[in-house]
């Protein structure tokens, strides 16, 4: 199977493990998956005016680039990126005048392109037709757990994992409609099938503070630390989630937690792909855990998996 | 040539303010075969009335066109008014000049010639009309009651004690519905079995009513008077004539499952009666649990059953009936928890719905009436009830508001804090609804005098905290965020139509609304009937209601039915699509456009016919029929033609 994939900004810098690690395992259960040309930025998050299209050009170029390209599917990694496409593309579908203006802004562009003697997609209008697919989500309908389960080497079975979801990958639910966005099971599927223990917890939909990290760290510290140490009263060695900035949340920050909340221990926290590359037999020195606050390495060396 | 007469109304001033009515009447009067015209202030008054039937006997009138309000609302009087002289009804026309003229236009002098065309086309189709009576149908006075909840229940007694029989079809082995599983009933707190109960005794007496318990309406044919129906009698491996509910079959009985009037909380035998007080009181084997039928594992009921009336060989039965009309009273049931993921998606045994609650409170529940949550049976010393559970949601669950939740939930507190003096009940809620007699008074008694704690917002999420459960909410009086440790947690759940009657909506052809409830003829005017004509509604089916209100409308319903039995024949416009069988090719098209099934194909003739009974005179099939074979009663291709002539000015 041969995907387009979009990696996004953070996974090119501050999360590259992230990156590494999905593509590595990609490889291995025999998906290609083909970082697109001339990808820009998203956006970062999805633009909450009605009226300005302008925000939603960057993401809506990516996306008829993709067709441009003949292809209809877009696989991500990032929770970001999948928020911001994936509602991009749906307006783009439903919304006639948006879809027009955004086409006859970039018409100019695609001439001054073609001016510049590249690839030119002139006339063509983008309707909205590629599929945006998160990175869980391909392996969920594209690939079927049960071929990740077919190629798990080395079942995670000792781990206690707590998924944790965030916002980005559910919400808003109609939109992005991957899963209930009260009751979401493709984590827990997703553990299951590398035969981990699925700890389940009642702050797995909560909000890590996103950026309020940066304007009021205090709340969004507040909120960490509640969804770690939920998650730990519920029986779990660790937390997984796919978000970059849940994970800054949540695992780079939980270097001030200590002076905080007295007596607070760290917890490891995994990219899902960190652990899906252990689960396929990838080598674990090359799964980034280096850049972990809270080191993984003990845990996973008392379960055996290192 | 017809001679015709034309009465333009004024209306007060609601047509003569834009309509020149004296000009209307002048130039229709010179109008081919007009021989009289006038006008008058109020037409539909008694002398308006009068004037007309005078003229119609001065002058010899053939049809008479009244150019004024609506048909839909004057037709009938004015037909009347020309029957009792001698004019038959269907030569009697009304040319609407209101709506359709005087209220949408302000330039008299255009209204005015719209009003002389819009009267000239009626005086040319009034020209070809026929005149025509009503056909009358023989019916059938015996009604079809579905559904034996207390609404159908009500419907069936009131029909049966004015000497009509009636046949009552209840898919559950009891008669009783939800309100046999209510504990005591808001505002008065009467107990729900002890005003019930002599009401099912009643049913299972009645000379004149039919139970058939355990079964299911599986089709309808036929027409208003005279339905065919088809029920469906589900085995229930017990004779009905023999068994004495003696009880000795559950002594033996190897097999224990959830009790479902207990809504799971207590259990049962697989060969069972619901409750003490079911009607009929027989024992039903369910098959799914009984390890006696498929296969043969198992006989110990049938060994010890001492009438005999085990039967594991018992068939499923189809009985067919007549009946003139139906009552349709399926009720309802709550959206399942399951839906509620942020409400612990159904799968915790403390957070429990309204329904559970009752069979708590009840002294014949499964915990006699003694608070005990379900999950260990510890009394409850801190409980949650979140109103508007689904309900009032229209992003994600049910749009409407469930109605009875706000009195069953105050009830609940109430009577929580009676059993469990040193408990504390919450309660959130959006605002507290009240309209019936009493209830008021008693939501201010619950909320004032009882120790309730009323908390004005929605909860968000509630899930297992250690050994309690953690209520997530908002006070919107005080703009705090609300967490509450509970040990139980009672849901109202939004009520939804009972399961199964979407599919038995559809069978029977009934309108329903978005929602899926019954819709009714007319939201204010005819509450009781459905637009199909002969069927009926009774209680929560057409949406939401308390118990006074069900027993309300079912009483309505029942009184619709016994007016119509007490007429001696059926009547039905005459105002039918007919064919012309020299015409018709019998290529069926016109079967596929009537929506009323009144289309038969004639194999012998190869021609299509029109059952005037069933038919309604839409039309339909008349602009689908590409022979011009079929033809609808006094509004012919024919008349059509000569009233466009007449509004183009030809
Ligand atoms: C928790 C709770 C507490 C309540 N407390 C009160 C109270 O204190 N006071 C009050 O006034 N009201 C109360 N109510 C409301 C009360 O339950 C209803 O007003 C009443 O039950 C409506 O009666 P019904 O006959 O229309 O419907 P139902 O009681 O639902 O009866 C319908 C019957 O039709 C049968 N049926 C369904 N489908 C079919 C089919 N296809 N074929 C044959 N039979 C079928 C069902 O089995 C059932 O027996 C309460 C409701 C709830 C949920």
């Amino acid at each position: 199977m041969k995907l387009p994939y979009y990696p996004g900004c953070t996974l090119k810098d501050r999360t590259s493990q992230l990156e590494t690690t999905a593509l590595a395992c990609a490889e291995k259960l025999d998906v290609q998956l083909e970082e697109m040309p001339n990808w820009t930025c998203c956006g970062g998050v999805y633009p909450v005016s009605e009226t300005k299209i302008v925000n939603l050009v960057a993401p809506f170029r990516i996306l008829k680039e993709v067709q441009e390209a003949g292809d209809d599917k877009l696989v991500t990694i990032c929770d970001f990126c999948y928020n911001v496409l994936k509602r991009t593309n749906l307006i783009i579908r439903e919304d006639s005048v948006k879809r027009t203006r955004l086409n006859l802004f970039l018409s100019d562009d695609d001439r001054r392109w073609a001016a510049s003697g590249r690839r030119v997609g002139e006339g063509q209008e983008y309707d909205g037709g590629v599929k945006v697919l998160h990175y869980l989500e391909m392996l969920r309908d594209e690939l079927g757990f049960e071929a990740v389960a077919a190629a798990v080497s080395k079942p995670l079975e000792d781990l206690k994992i707590a998924p944790y979801y965030g916002c980005n990958l559910l919400r808003p639910p109609l939109e992005m409609d991957l899963d209930d966005p009260e009751d979401p099971r493709i984590m827990e599927d997703f553990l299951g099938s590398m035969g981990a223990q699925v700890v389940e917890f009642p702050y797995r939909i909560e909000c890590c503070g996103s950026f309020l990290s940066l304007s009021s760290p205090q709340i969004a510290r507040r909120l960490c630390h509640t969804i770690l140490e939920s998650a730990r009263k519920n029986g779990a060695d660790a937390i997984m989630l796919s978000c970059p900035m849940c994970f800054y949340n949540l695992e780079q920050k939980q270097s001030e937690f200590a002076r905080h909340f007295p007596g607070f221990r760290p917890m490891p926290v995994f990219f899902f792909s960190q652990l899906l590359a252990l689960a396929l037999g990838l080598d674990p020195a090359s799964l980034g855990f280096e850049r972990n606050f809270a080191d993984p390495v003990p845990l996973l060396k008392e379960k055996h998996l290192v | 040539m017809k001679r015709i007469g034309v009465f333009v109304c004024g209306c007060g001033i609601n047509i003569a303010k834009t309509v020149d009515v004296k000009k209307v009447v002048e130039e229709i009067g010179h109008y081919p075969g007009v021989v009289y015209a006038t006008d008058y202030q109020y037409m539909c008054s008694d002398p308006g009335q009068k004037m007309i039937q005078e003229a119609i006997e001065r002058e010899h009138l053939d049809g008479i066109i009244v150019a004024a309000c609506s048909p839909t609302l004057h037709e009938f009087t004015f037909r009347r008014a020309s029957e009792a002289v001698g004019l038959n009804p269907y030569q009697c026309e009304i040319a609407n000049i209101r709506e359709q003229c005087s209220w949408v236009h302000q330039d008299k002098e255009i209204a005015t010639a719209k009003a002389i065309k819009i009267t000239k086309s009626i005086i040319e189709k009034e020209r070809l009309n026929d005149s025509l009576s009503p056909i009358s149908v023989f019916m059938t006075r015996r009604a079809l009651v579905i559904g034996g909840g207390i609404a159908g229940i009500q419907a069936a007694l009131d029909i049966a004690d004015s000497g009509y029989e009636v046949i009552l079809v209840e898919k559950e082995p009891s008669i009783g519905g939800h309100m046999a599983q209510l504990s005591e009933t808001f505002p008065t707190l009467d107990c729900s079995q002890c005003i019930l109960t002599p009401k099912m005794v009643e049913i299972s007496h009645h000379p004149k009513i039919k139970l058939l318990a355990y079964s299911e309406v599986v089709n309808v044919g036929g027409y208003v008077g005279n339905f065919n129906v088809k029920i469906l009698k589900k085995p229930r491996y017990v004779k009905e004539d023999l068994c004495n509910n003696c009880g000795e079959c559950f002594k033996v009985c190897p097999v224990v499952v959830p009790n479902e009037f207990e809504r799971g909380l207590g259990s049962r035998y697989a060969i069972y009666i619901p409750f003490p007080q079911a009607v009929p009181s027989i024992c039903t084997i369910d098959a799914d649990a009984c390890l006696g039928l498929f296969p043969l594992a198992c006989n110990k009921c049938k060994e010890v059953c001492e009438p005999n009336a085990v039967d594991y060989d018992m068939k499923p039965e189809i009985i067919e009936e007549t009946v003139g009309a139906i009552v349709v009273a399926t009720g309802y049931d709550l959206l399942p928890s399951e839906e509620l993921k942020e409400y612990g998606n159904g799968r915790n045994p403390d957070i429990i719905d309204g329904l559970h609650f009752e069979r708590l409170l009840s002294a014949s529940g499964p915990t006699q009436g003694v608070i005990r949550r379900p999950s260990d049976g510890k009394v409850p010393k801190e409980v949650v009830f979140v109103q508007c559970a689904g309900s009032r949601d229209p992003e994600k669950h049910l749009p409407y508001c469930s109605k009875f939740c706000c009195m069953y939930t105050a009830k609940h507190a109430l009577l929580y804090k009676h059993r469990v003096p040193d408990g504390q009940p919450y309660i959130f809620y959006i605002d507290v609804r009240t309209a019936g007699k009493g209830y008021e008074e008693f939501y201010h008694r619950v909320s004032e005098q009882e120790g309730v704690v009323y908390l004005r917002g929605k909860v968000s999420k509630i899930f297992q905290d250690g050994d309690g459960l953690m209520v997530w909410g908002v006070d919107t009086l005080t703009g705090k965020k609300v967490e509450i440790t509970a040990d139980m947690v009672v849901l109202a759940t939004g009520a939804v139509p009972a399961e199964g009657s979407k599919k038995l909506f559809a069978n029977l052809k009934l309108a329903c609304d978005e929602n899926g409830f019954l819709s009714e003829a007319h939201p204010k005017l005819r509450p009781v009937e459905s637009l199909t004509p002969g069927f009926f509604l009774a209680g929560a089916a057409q949406g939401p209601r308390d118990i006074p209100e069900t027993v309300a409308q079912a009483g309505g319903a029942a009184s619709k039915v016994i007016g119509m039995f007490s007429q001696e024949m059926l009547l039905h416009d005459p105002i039918v699509a007919v064919v012309d069988e020299n015409l018709c090719s019998g290529c069926k098209i016109c079967i596929s456009a009537c929506p009323y099934d009144a289309r038969e194909f004639d194999e012998e003739k190869n021609i299509v016919r029109v059952n005037e009974l069933l038919c309604e005179g839409c039309g339909a099939c008349v602009a689908a029929c590409p022979s011009g074979a079929t033809q609808q009663q006094n509004i012919t291709d024919d008349q059509i033609r000569e009233m466009v002539k007449v509004v183009l000015g030809e």
